[in-house]
């Protein structure tokens, strides 16, 4: 056992300092995901001759081993997998390569990923996971489209889906079968507050959390006040809109794709995905980006390998069934098998292809991450709920949003940031 | 000399127990709950200027003047009805004290599975086509409802702990005394208010002292069915330190909990002592 152990150490040394590819990842930790990942590197391995050894990390360890490697001059980790936010800031403090000149062949990543994978000119990381949050849609709803929005529109995302056509239409659905069919994940463990601050703010005043007390967010306050006389009165105990989808309770609802996931596994032919509504500013919606970056001062040969396999049709296909984050690459959509997943990754795709996207990222505030989310949420129960005045809650509550910034030093998420 | 130390070494182990997992938390509370960028008070100042604090207080007491109540006087019609001694009353006794051994979150997922939209009632309801679609009992819209569901839980999960304190009380009364009442031809009426309450009171009492600081400290079932649709204070306590992650103002909740709850056993142990033991001491 002793012996055994003591091979195993030396294993895992000797793997960390002479393995071909050094992959540390912040993503994919939990078991399965990572069982998942070993089998496919192995596969590759075996078929390209170069030995990738997958490391999980947590952020923080990452970063302080990154920043010590490279301080020495000594890159073993020559392969990094992180979340876009924390990329930028490893990019800020001179961490990650410039991959510029990294080409490869027959691949069109979605335009709308690869912009936010620039910064200062340089491109820091090559988009490899994309996940959202979309509407479900059950086609029973479509017979039931306001003048002037068609089943296209809607599908697609133009400059029909406003949210004022989801009101009508909501509305319409209302007077005509007698129920409140629109529905929201407000459940304690619901993400309504995603909506709140990366879809619907932005939207209407072009920002997650700067306009968060503007004359622009007053008005959206109003039109939520509207559209909630037709949202179904349960959706503050829904914490995912699968079931109540599948109950037929709602015809059309918010959610994160994974929690929509269920309601359209199983019965693939009764939804569609459809990208979400845009306001006056755009089409706000939060896209949820993990990039592959290369660390300062390592060799590009291998790593880049490991990234073209990575991001292959077949490797984002697998990793969609596997894992359920979504292709970023234009030509991996096409082969997608048919069912739920080609029914969920069309909504995705024809979401982040529109042409009015304003994408949100979400803020990394840190201790300060569930106050702010909190305070989305409390505006939204003292407006719409308790019918205060939404001008004198978000003058109080604006205050507090700012001084979060102010306190924990985060940089501005996208779309505030693109404001200066 | 050696034999001074003998009974401070004895309890020596209980005293570490108490500081370390009870004094040192109770210090730490007060530390933080007086510590904020806004003084020494700026914790309670900000907690009295919110409207929540003052609608969890309302909630709770609201909750403790329904459910409380409500516990004493099942429990004492069951003490009552068990206490007749009529044969199978112990399955009778068995079956009323189910709840004890259930927790508040367990009691709360069953109330649960009863009154959720697709929950028994409901399908009990639709194929007795009663109603079309489902009866909502939670959500913000819904709240009165939210309000009565909570409170027949409780009641449902800690009546059998009032009934037991109190039938322990109904059958320690001395039968003397009754049939010397008997002999004197007392009304059941008579027996009931004269005697049977008079030697009730020290159980009841304890009941009542026991069942209230509970339900000042009501969190599990309300949390779980209702979320911060009512708001109560140890539900906010809980929110201001997982959600807001604000430890300071978290420990001055519990502090104000720890406030009420005193007030309420002092005004308790000084207004409903038991007359007749009064003369004893």
């Amino acid at each position: 056992m002793r012996k055994w152990l003591l091979f195993m150490v030396i294993l895992a040394v000797v793997g960390v300092v002479f393995g071909k590819v050094n992959f540390a990842s912040t993503q994919m930790t939990p078991a399965a995901e990572r069982e998942f990942m070993l089998n496919k590197l192995a596969e590759f391995s075996k078929s390209s001759g170069i030995d990738v050894e997958f490391l999980n990390f947590e952020y923080p360890q990452l970063f302080s081993r990154l920043q010590a490697e490279i301080r020495a001059g000594r890159t073993t980790l020559n392969l990094v997998a992180d979340l876009q936010g924390n990329l930028y800031i490893m990019a800020s403090e001179g961490l990650l390569s410039d991959l510029k000149d990294l080409k490869f062949e027959g691949k069109t990543f979605i335009e709308t990923l690869e912009k936010f994978a620039y910064v200062n000119g340089e491109k820091i990381f090559v988009p490899w996971l994309q996940a959202t949050y979309v509407m479900a849609v059950n086609k029973k709803a479509f017979d039931y489209l306001p003048r002037g929005l068609s089943r296209d529109d809607v599908i697609k995302g133009t400059e029909k889906w406003t949210y004022e056509a989801l009101l009508e239409w909501a509305k319409n659905i209302y007077e005509k079968t007698g129920q409140p069919l629109l529905g929201f994940p407000i459940g304690p463990k619901g993400l309504w507050h995603r909506f709140l601050h990366g879809y619907i703010y932005p939207s209407f005043t072009g920002a997650q959390a700067l306009k968060f007390d503007s004359v622009r967010a007053v008005e959206m306050w109003n039109y939520l006040k509207e559209l909630f006389k037709y949202v179904h009165p349960a959706s503050s105990t829904w914490d995912g809109m699968a079931d109540p989808l599948l109950r037929e309770e709602v015809w059309i609802a918010w959610d994160h794709t994974a929690r929509l996931k269920p309601a359209i596994v199983e019965k693939p032919d009764a939804f569609v995905a459809v990208p979400v509504p845009r306001g006056p500013m755009g089409r706000g919606y939060i896209i949820v980006l993990v990039g592959l970056a290369i660390p300062k001062g390592a060799d590009f040969e291998e790593p880049a390998k490991v990234i073209d396999y990575l991001t292959s049709s077949e490797m984002q296909v697998e990793i969609l069934k596997n894992v359920g984050f979504f292709p970023v690459v234009q030509e991996a959509v096409g082969a997608v098998p048919e069912g739920a997943l080609k029914v969920l990754a069309e909504g995705v795709i024809n979401q982040s292809a529109t042409k009015d996207s304003v994408v949100s990222f979400i803020p990394s505030l840190g201790p300060k991450s569930g106050e702010f989310t909190e305070t989305y949420r409390m505006a939204f129960t003292r407006i719409v709920f308790q019918g205060e005045d939404p001008a004198k809650v978000v003058k109080e509550l604006g205050e507090r949003i700012r001084w979060m910034f102010k306190e924990t030093g985060a940089e501005l998420p996208e779309p505030d940031a693109s404001l200066f | 000399m050696r034999r001074k130390w003998i009974p401070f070494l004895l309890i020596l182990p209980a005293v570490l127990y108490l500081a370390v997992l009870m004094g040192y938390p109770l210090f730490e509370t007060f530390r933080l709950a007086f510590t904020s960028n806004e003084g020494f008070f700026g914790n309670f100042r900000r907690l009295m200027e919110s409207g929540e604090f003052w609608n969890a207080m309302k909630n709770t007491l609201l909750l403790t003047a329904v459910i409380v109540p409500a516990q004493l006087i099942l429990a004492l019609g069951l003490a009552f009805f068990v206490n007749w001694k009529f044969r199978g009353y112990t399955m009778i006794l068995y079956f009323i004290a189910i709840p004890l051994a259930l927790s508040d979150v367990t009691a709360a997922l069953m109330s649960y599975t009863i009154f959720s939209p697709n929950g028994y009632l409901n399908k009990v309801l639709m194929s007795l086509n009663l109603i079309e679609r489902p009866l909502y009992f939670f959500g913000y819209m819904f709240k009165a409802r939210e309000f009565w569901v909570i409170a027949l839980t409780e009641i449902w999960r800690a009546t059998p702990l009032v009934f037991i304190i109190i039938l322990a009380g109904l059958q320690s009364i001395n039968r003397e005394y009754l049939e010397a009442a008997d002999l004197f031809g007392f009304s059941r009426w008579k027996k009931f208010t004269k005697i049977i309450l008079p030697l009730l009171k020290p159980s009841i009492m304890s009941a009542l002292l026991l069942r209230t600081l509970f339900a000042f400290q009501i969190f599990g079932v309300v949390w779980l069915l209702a979320g911060r649709d009512i708001p109560v204070l140890a539900g906010e306590t809980y929110y201001w330190y997982t959600f807001m992650n604000d430890p300071k103002m978290a420990s001055a909740y519990a502090l104000v909990i720890a406030l009420v709850t005193i007030i309420v056993s002092w005004f308790y142990i000084t207004f409903l002592r038991a007359k007749h033991l009064e003369g004893a001491r």
